[in-house]
């Protein structure tokens, strides 16, 4: 079988990934085959005959073929899953359609009620320090269908939206009407983070909760330091409390 | 070519130079900026396909936009403000060029040495846009700057600065400039399918006062060359839209290569001390102001765009979320590919064929690009560096990261010893896209014009500045009291609210004394 330039490397060996390294070994794979049935060399076939010979329903077999394995992908977009179901792992609790769902991190913290009837429920990286603590009802965001439901009913008045996506596209026309976001990812310099900034909403990023179900009563730590870059540089933990509200002051 | 080479030693030595530095920085940005993801987009997967469709394509764009004007003339309209310079001229246009090809040579689709007459043609033309563009502080790219970009001349600086209205925290003009800047940042992040290609800053550029001026851009607004912005963004009336920001109390010690800042104490809304607004595109004399005849005015124009943009939002995200993945996949893929589709508007040659379809051999990796390959392959380019291509001797230490690897690929010096290589990728080749058909609507500075007339009226038009187009700032402070300088000040004055005719010797001083009202 044909050799590949890349075939003699002295440094490098796989991919760190399995999933890249099983598509890049099957596609150098299917290279070394279409060299060996063109007949020309590499000058012809690199970029004149594979452009022919090198195909998308070649990269279907490639991709077909780790389905059959059993493999099933994680999902990032939402739509990817909706689509092809059969191919991506199952989107749990995407819908905010079960009220008992709750979005677990494994290192968030977790306490019982204080004196003040706070129960500590994770923490999160402060966007922007204001002068009060931000009150008021999760509702988890998560999907395009929850964010039209929003757009069509309106976003009921004190949603802190639970967001896992640290992007500045899935709640854009409904940003606005959150009176707090607390974001599962990212940083305080992620589009969402910016967004927050710009929109003076106070926003928690990178958070780790535990125990929240929708249209529980939260507070947000917001009058605390907002995070810093030399933070993040140094890899130094700043974070400020969230609670559920289990007794809440009149 | 094989055997033959075209390429020199000395060509070869710069752009492996190039793309050294090159490397070094995007390990940084990447590193160090934030992951970009979202539950709308499949961020991961479009990336990868725009980096395909720029390898395939860009070498015989550029080309072909440099039958018509050089890459350093396109970078002096650049410095000049027509169209906004974009972060394609930082990072994105070798950015994406340079990762689609060495995710090619990962698969084993790609020698290192093939195609080098494109990389090294590439690359030639970054660096003399880039020096072109960066003329007035010196550098190829803001890193080189120690992370600073000043772009503008004085002469412009100066109209930013005295035509700004002041403003403070409460106010109505402060209210509506910052609810505007939210509202257009978050349509630009939804226009550009979850990225920051339509917004960039630049700057900072020191005040008299001891404060500090950004530049804010915000482009790609109106009906243009994206089709998903064709009815639902017919109400914006400006393509492009710029803020110069006065800013107190606060030192932006950092603005990169992606247009970001980052300052100490932390940029707040309560920091800014004066706002303006202007407009410009391929079309104008430099930048034109919008609604700055009055204060009044200002703020009205302001909240008019601020409302105008709340209803493009959601009238757009109505049309993404209807969308299937096949065309958020090309949607995403076509803005990051088009991040210098502005190069061929200023050289009035752009065509939707060459900027707005995936090409063929792009295309044909479609099917591999799931969320997670996208991912974990996305991450191992530009974050891990775990890939084969980018191991070294295990005596190397990467700048920043300490560990035997490197982004980009160098071109084997081999080639010059009889090592064979093929110099191009070859022309574009047919596209397609699964976005309907883009409208004949273009919004120019001179109306929505068709593509046709948009472009017949960019090739005709002469800016008055490329007259003083080697009139450079080291130039003026030797000769600014000679008639030619005080017509090139006077120029730029015409539409200044307070410094009109005030001619090529005004001064900081002078400049600061002028009431902030």
């Amino acid at each position: 079988m044909a050799k590949l330039y890349v075939d003699s490397d002295k440094y490098g060996d796989q991919a760190h990934s399995p999933t890249v390294e099983a598509f890049h070994s099957a596609i150098k794979d299917l290279v070394r085959r279409r060299l060996d049935e063109s007949g020309v060399d590499w000058n012809s076939f690199v970029f004149d005959k594979s452009y022919d010979l090198i195909t998308a329903a070649d990269f279907e077999e490639i991709e077909r073929k780790l389905l059959d394995a059993g493999h099933r992908y994680d999902f990032s977009a939402v739509i990817s899953v909706n689509e092809r179901p059969e191919a991506y792992k199952p989107a749990e609790g995407i819908l905010g359609d079960d009220p008992d769902w709750t979005m677990e991190h494994p290192d968030a913290p977790s306490g019982d009620a204080d004196a003040e009837g706070r129960a500590l429920c994770g923490v999160g990286d402060n966007v922007m320090r204001v002068s009060e603590n931000t009150v008021g009802t999760a509702h988890y965001v998560r999907s395009s269908s929850q964010v039209m439901r929003y757009l069509g009913d309106g976003v009921p008045p004190g949603t802190i939206a639970i967001i896992d996506d640290s992007g500045g596209t899935l709640t854009a026309p409904i940003l606005e009407r959150f009176a707090g976001i607390i974001c599962m990812g990212g940083t305080v310099r992620s589009h969402l983070g910016i967004l927050s900034r710009e929109y003076g909403i106070p926003c928690f990023m990178n958070a780790k909760i535990t125990g929240i179900r929708e249209g529980e009563r939260l507070e947000m730590e917001t009058a605390a330091a907002a995070k810093t870059a030399e933070a993040y540089q140094k890899g130094e933990e700043m974070t400020a409390n969230i609670w559920k509200l289990v007794q809440e002051a009149p | 070519m094989v055997g033959a080479p075209r390429l020199s030693y000395a060509q070869l030595l710069e752009t492996n130079n190039l793309l050294q530095t090159f490397t070094d920085e995007t390990y940084w940005l990447c590193v160090t900026r934030t992951v970009q993801e979202s539950k709308l987009f499949p961020v991961p997967p479009y990336m990868l396909l725009s980096y395909l469709n720029a390898f395939y394509r860009y070498p015989s764009l550029l080309r072909k936009v440099e039958s018509v004007m050089t890459a350093e003339e396109i970078g002096d309209r650049a410095r000049e403000g027509r169209p906004p310079g974009k972060s394609a001229m930082g990072w994105g246009m070798p950015g994406f060029y340079l990762l689609g090809r060495e995710w090619l040579i990962n698969m084993g689709l790609l020698r290192p040495q093939d195609a080098a007459e494109d990389v090294v043609y590439l690359m030639d033309f970054w660096k003399r846009l880039q020096l072109s563009w960066h003329r007035n502080d010196g550098h190829i790219t803001n890193k080189e700057f120690g992370h600073r970009c000043q772009i503008l001349p004085e002469r412009r600086l100066q109209v930013f600065e005295s035509d700004a209205y002041g403003c403070e925290t409460g106010d109505p003009l402060h209210s509506a400039a910052t609810q505007f800047m939210a509202s257009a940042a978050q349509y630009g992040f939804l226009v550009s399918c979850e990225s920051r290609i339509s917004l960039l800053n630049t700057g900072p550029y020191k005040l008299a006062d001891g404060n500090e001026m950004i530049v804010r851009e915000f482009m790609d607004l109106g009906e243009g060359d994206f089709p998903w912005l064709d009815d639902v963004a017919a109400d914006i009336p400006y393509n492009n839209l710029t803020v110069p920001m006065l800013v107190k109390d606060c030192h932006f010690y950092l603005v990169d290569d992606w247009g970001s800042f980052e300052s100490e104490p932390e940029f707040r809304a309560e920091s800014i001390v004066g706002v303006g607004l202007y407009t410009s595109d391929p079309l104008t004399e430099g930048h034109v102001p919008v609604g700055m005849e009055s204060r009044e005015a200002l703020t009205e124009t302001f909240r008019t765009l601020d409302g105008l943009f709340k209803e493009a939002t959601a009238r757009l995200w109505k049309r993404i979320a209807g969308w299937s993945r096949d065309q958020m996949l090309d949607a995403g893929a076509l803005t990051y590919f088009g991040i210098c589709k502005d190069l061929a508007h200023v050289a009035g040659v752009y065509a939707h064929e060459d900027w707005m379809l995936i090409d063929e051999r792009a295309e044909r990796f479609r099917p591999l690009l799931n969320d997670e390959f996208s991912r974990d392959c996305l991450g191992e380019l530009v974050g891990l560096l775990t890939l084969p291509s980018h191991r070294l001797s295990s005596y190397s230490m990467m700048q920043h990261g300490n560990g035997p690897t490197r982004m980009y690929t160098p071109i084997p010096y081999a080639i010059l010893d009889g090592e064979g290589y093929v110099p191009t990728c070859g022309p574009v080749y047919p596209g397609a896209t699964t976005l309907p058909a883009k409208a004949d609507r273009y919004r120019t500075s001179q109306g929505v014009l068709t593509l046709e007339e948009y472009n017949l009226r960019v090739r005709d038009f002469a800016p008055q500045s490329d007259r003083y187009r080697f009139l450079d700032e080291t130039w003026l402070k030797y000769n600014h009291d000679t008639p030619r300088a005080d017509k090139m000040y006077r120029h730029e004055q015409e539409r200044a609210r307070k410094i009109q005719d005030c001619g090529a010797s005004l001064g900081a001083a002078e400049l600061a004394a002028l009431p902030r009202d």
